[in-house]
């Protein structure tokens, strides 16, 4: 194992000890590279990170659900010796101001929910979520598609490609059909195809809508449904878990993997900036002033972390340098932890069964979804937000002392940028946090005398704590304009980057954010790939 | 006007039904080409949005739709439709956007004169404007390629699509490396993030923004606004600025061209007479039968109805099935467009804007909607089904560009005013009224907001009259009030237009053509969609 230090010569650094960053630097120290990871932080994890905020409690601060994790990561990197452990997380409960709906992955019991609500909803819920499993089938090679630069002409970039195009010619009409309106409308007005149950639809069309400054009836927000699909086909996985010790357990996992490889992992190692000598990035200078030489540095930032921030200025052409600038990020969630004494208690289904164990989602209507939207887009955060909620406790219990409960809540709307008539979010801090339990307490009003410690993370935390440029979740928006070709910057989507030597291989790069490792691993590959060695 | 000796044939090769400008486009290029082709009407009058209701005895109204500056040059050349009469004349004006303080922003044919006025209130627009309109005229150029031909049915892809696709990547490659990076991130951006990418002031980029989502329901905020921008100014001159041009007399007299330009050519065109449904046997149409009883038969029928009025208006929902049924019937084809328009004793005054400018300025589209906000805001309303605060307004007076409109009985002035933010269908109708209901009182609504910027607006009324889109959707055809044939979103686009199964023209029935705005193109006063199917039918065995 490399033992090295300071002036020491790398085959890689990678910059960023998140999960993605820690996947690509297992695939390149197992190719036999001398491998180095710098983490900023004192933990390792990035946005997947499980940390001790109120004594007793550990929360998942930021990500706090498993979905695409890509299992042949799990399998190359053999990542349940390394301590992975997925717990799976079932059922979507929606409380409303008279009843709920509770959807879960018991077939039938669902049929039976959704009559109560629409015969005809009952009947399409199959129908739709055939069609869309197949639709997963389909798309599902596009994650692990090095996109090809439309403006070459080198047909062997174009080959995935056209592996897809016939695979899209052979699919049924109706399949093609639910493809392109997939890709290019809003979840609401997706869903309305099917569905008429309207808290069905506004919680259906949530998963949209995350990590994205959109509404759900902004098109461009269908595609996202069918996130949840593509974990079922992948097979091996629960389509939604929390990992064991939080998602910090995920992270830790393929850390021990990385560094049985050889792979050495570094925290507190801020990077200054990335060495370069004509147009070749030769290594890294970390903030105490230390120098590391690498052939190949890998940032798992975004890129205005990487290319505005790491290279000094002047460097890059002037046109590259406007195109990461025009890149968007404007984050729009907020994350709320709550420690608790006790579990709460909804009005519209009192007790502690099992409708606490899943996701429990604040999704009402679509107008309330729609709302929550306008608020942002005005500049505040929403008034009533969409909380997507989880009791991790009831699946994991150790991440809380006995008979304790933590509740993490995921929360859109917050808009990185506020209307300045209101301070800024260190001044709209708490406030943001009441919101949240204000928003709780309608439903379950016990909430607010369970409450032991709370972690509010705005945006602007989220950037400064976690280093997301504008506190965006996925490293930039995941939008069709910032996907497949253009992502992370139009015309450098195949993961190398202007200067030579520097890759990107983060949630900024295709295909994108969510715990998923694809973009490390596939950077990772790409590498490999340039230096003519085999994973 | 345009109806023939009475015509008593019982079967023609072809039929098509809807003597909108693209109906006629098409027999027009039908009956060039050695077709015996008859045109069925509905209403007394051929042309569609371009035929113009009656304002007060006398005076037509300036149409919903004013401008024909989209005309495609091709299909006037092939229809000869200067002989015919058409005379376009261009506005220097091409938008000029009021705000309620009175700043005034124009947007003018020449991207240099508007640059300068620009550089007057925020310096660095100037130049940023002429970058936007040199990049998006770019853009705009390969975007008039895609719209010129008629997109491939990838299920049954032939060898001219492959030399289509081939001409296409050329055109594409051509774009160089940076514009061609940014027509693939641009096409589905929000067309206010494009601009917010060049340009500084919140009015001007509503004024861009504006082109981006007129006639839709689209927010400047949602995907796909782009697109629409791209597509407007294909086959346009005015590039950021867009287009104003008028036909001279008014757009009827283009729709008469249109109609003579058929008829010339040997095309029979039938007014009053309603086609009830196409009659189908063995999956294929025989021909057509009218609202009066009367059959006549057909070897080919075109529709340049809209998508959901043709599959489901005048089929069987057996001839369907049950899959197609439910894909047409999700079509998107909910307006959120009105029109009101109106006779004016003289022009409105704007405030701070001297006399002297005004007839020069007032001759392009008048923006009443100063900000991207208030364009978001508007589209809310629609997605919401209620109306905003404040609708945006586009006023068009086509009688500082042609003084013959003007016939006296102290009319000085038409006014055509687009009004956006209206959805067809309104929420809550039983308690506040359905459109018939709300009308005049949206009216109401228009004229205040206008007063508020051009005071004494009220007092120069003569007549007006509103079309909200339950007029449209009843006095045009024009299904769920959309002027489109349907939205122009990215969801329903090029060879997915109106849907994937109906690419080139075809519909699920054999025979059977769409010849309308709910093709590919799309909408506006282009002629592209009735003569790419002509070609396509043309083309049918």
């Amino acid at each position: 194992m490399a033992q090295g230090r300071g002036a020491d010569r790398y085959d890689a650094v990678v910059i960023g000890g998140g999960h993605n960053g820690l996947t690509a630097a297992a695939y390149l120290a197992g190719s036999g590279l001398k491998t180095l990871v710098l983490e900023r932080r004192h933990v390792l994890g990035g946005a997947a990170v499980t940390e001790e905020i109120v004594p007793g409690f550990r929360f998942s601060v930021a990500s706090y659900v498993v979905s695409l994790l890509r299992p042949e990561i799990v399998r190359d990197l053999d990542l349940p010796r390394h301590g992975l452990q997925i717990l799976p997380l079932d059922g979507t409960f929606t409380p409303l101001d008279k009843g709920y709906l509770w959807r879960t992955d018991d077939h039938g019991a669902t049929r039976r929910e959704l009559r109560r609500w629409s015969l005809r909803d009952a009947e399409a819920y199959e129908e739709y979520a055939l069609l869309m499993v197949e639709m997963a089938r389909f798309i599902k090679p596009i994650l692990s598609i090095v996109p090809p630069d439309p403006t070459h002409i080198d047909p062997r970039e174009f080959l995935p490609l056209a592996g897809l195009a016939q695979a899209f010619r052979k699919l049924p009409r109706i399949q093609q059909e639910t493809f392109i309106r997939l890709m290019t409308m809003s979840a609401a007005e997706f869903l309305d195809r099917w569905f008429e149950t309207d808290p069905l639809k506004a919680t259906m069309s949530a998963s949209g809508i995350i990590g994205t400054f959109l509404g759900v009836r902004s098109p461009g927000t269908a595609y996202v449904l069918l996130h949840h699909y593509i974990g079922e086909v992948d097979g091996a996985f629960r389509a939604w878990g929390i990992p064991k010790g939080g998602t910090g357990g995920v992270s830790a996992a393929i850390a021990s993997a990385a560094r049985e490889q050889g792979a050495e992992i570094r925290t507190e190692a801020p990077v200054a900036h990335i060495l370069t000598r004509g147009g070749h990035a030769t290594g890294v200078v970390l903030e105490g002033g230390e120098e590391i030489e690498a052939r190949v540095v890998l940032s798992s930032l975004d890129a205005n972390q990487t290319f505005l921030r790491l290279i000094e200025p002047g460097t890059l052409e002037p046109d590259f340098e406007r195109e990461v600038r025009r890149y968007r990020y404007r984050g729009s969630s907020g994350k709320v932890n709550l420690a608790l004494d006790g579990l709460p208690d909804f009005k519209c289904l009192p007790g502690f069964g099992d409708h606490l164990r899943g996701a429990i989602s604040f999704s009402p209507s679509v107008d309330y979804m729609e709302q929550a939207y306008i608020d942002a887009r005005e500049g505040r955060f929403s008034r009533r937000p969409y909380i997507d909620m989880i009791i991790p406790t009831l699946t994991d219990p150790t991440m809380a002392p006995p008979g304790k409960h933590i509740i993490s809540c995921f929360v859109q709307y917050a808009p990185y940028e506020l209307d300045p008539s209101l301070g800024g979010w260190d001044a709209q801090r708490e406030a943001f946090g009441d919101t949240v339990i204000d928003t709780i307490a309608e439903r379950a009003p016990n909430i607010r005398s369970l409450i032991v410690g709370r972690q509010v993370l705005t945006p602007l935390d989220m950037e400064r704590t976690l280093g997301l440029t504008q506190g965006n979740i996925f490293q930039g928006e995941l939008t069709l304009s910032q996907l497949f070709f253009s992502r992370p910057v139009p015309g450098w989507a195949r993961y190398k980057t202007p200067l030579k030597g520097l890759w990107m291989g983060g949630s900024a790069t295709h295909p994108g954010g969510g715990i998923m490792g694809a973009p490390g691993r596939i950077a990772a590959l790409e590498i490999l790939k340039s230096m003519g060695r085999r994973a | 006007m345009t109806q023939d000796r009475p015509d008593t044939k019982r079967q023609y090769d072809i039929i098509v039904v809807g003597g909108g400008h693209n109906g006629l486009v098409c027999a027009a290029y039908l009956a060039r080409a050695g077709r015996d082709v008859l045109v069925l009407e509905r209403r007394d009058r051929a042309g569609g949005v371009l035929a113009a209701p009656e304002l007060m005895p006398g005076v037509p109204a300036p149409g919903p739709v004013v401008s024909a500056g989209r005309l495609s040059a091709k299909v006037a050349k092939d229809l000869w439709l200067d002989a015919q009469g058409v005379r376009l004349v261009k506005s220097d004006a091409r938008l000029t956007s009021i705000a309620p303080d009175g700043r005034a922003i124009t947007l003018w044919a020449d991207a240099d004169k508007t640059a300068a006025e620009l550089r007057l209130s925020v310096r660095t627009d100037g130049a940023a404007y002429a970058r936007l309109d040199a990049d998006l005229r770019g853009m705009a150029r390969f975007a008039a390629r895609l719209a010129a031909s008629a997109p491939p049915d990838v299920e049954k892809l032939r060898p001219s699509d492959l030399t289509n696709a081939m001409g296409l990547l050329r055109g594409y490659r051509s774009l160089g490396g940076r514009l061609a990076h940014d027509f693939l991130r641009v096409l589905p951006m929000p067309v206010a993030d494009v601009v917010a990418d060049y340009v500084e002031d919140d009015q001007l980029r509503a004024a861009i923004g504006w082109r981006g989502v007129r006639y839709t329901t689209l927010a400047p905020s949602d995907a796909g606004s782009a697109q629409v921008l791209l597509n407007d100014m294909v086959g346009g001159d005015g590039g950021l600025a867009g287009d104003m041009s008028i036909c001279l007399g008014g757009p009827a007299v283009l729709a008469e061209a249109l109609a003579k330009a058929a008829q010339a050519r040997g095309a029979h065109i039938r007014l009053n007479a309603e086609v009830a449904r196409v009659a189908v046997r063995d999956n294929r149409v025989t021909g057509v039968v009218l609202a009066d009883g009367e059959e006549i038969g057909a070897r080919l029928v075109v529709s340049g109805l809209d998508p959901k009025r043709t599959l489901l208006g005048l089929l069987e929902p057996e001839v369907l099935g049950p899959t197609l049924g439910w894909e047409v019937a999700n079509l998107r084809q909910h307006g959120g467009t009105s029109a009101v328009l109106f006779a004016l004793r003289d022009l409105p005054a704007f405030t701070g804007m001297s006399p002297g400018a005004a007839a020069t300025r007032l001759s392009g589209r008048v923006l009443m909607g100063e900000s991207i906000n208030l364009l978001d805001r508007a589209a809310d309303a629609i997605k919401a089904g209620r109306l905003p605060e404040r609708l945006v307004l586009e006023a068009a007076i086509p009688t500082l560009l042609d003084e013959t409109l003007v016939q006296g009985n102290g009319v000085g002035h038409l006014m055509s005013v687009l009004v956006h933010g209206t959805p067809y269908a309104l929420r809550g109708t039983s308690r506040d009224g359905d459109w018939d209901a709300r009308r005049e009182a949206l009216g109401d609504q228009v004229v205040a907001q206008i007063e508020a910027l051009a005071p004494g607006f009220g007092e120069l009324v003569v007549a007006r009259r509103v079309l909200t889109p339950l007029d449209l959707e009843r006095d045009y055809g024009l299904t769920g009030g959309h002027p489109l044939h349907g939205e122009p979103a990215l969801d329903q686009w090029f060879a997915w237009r109106p849907f994937l199964g109906a690419a080139r023209y075809r519909l699920p029935v054999g025979g059977l053509f769409l010849c309308g705005s709910g093709a590919h193109p799309g909408g506006g006063v282009t002629g592209m969609p009735g003569y790419l199917a002509a070609r396509e039918v043309l083309a049918a065995k």
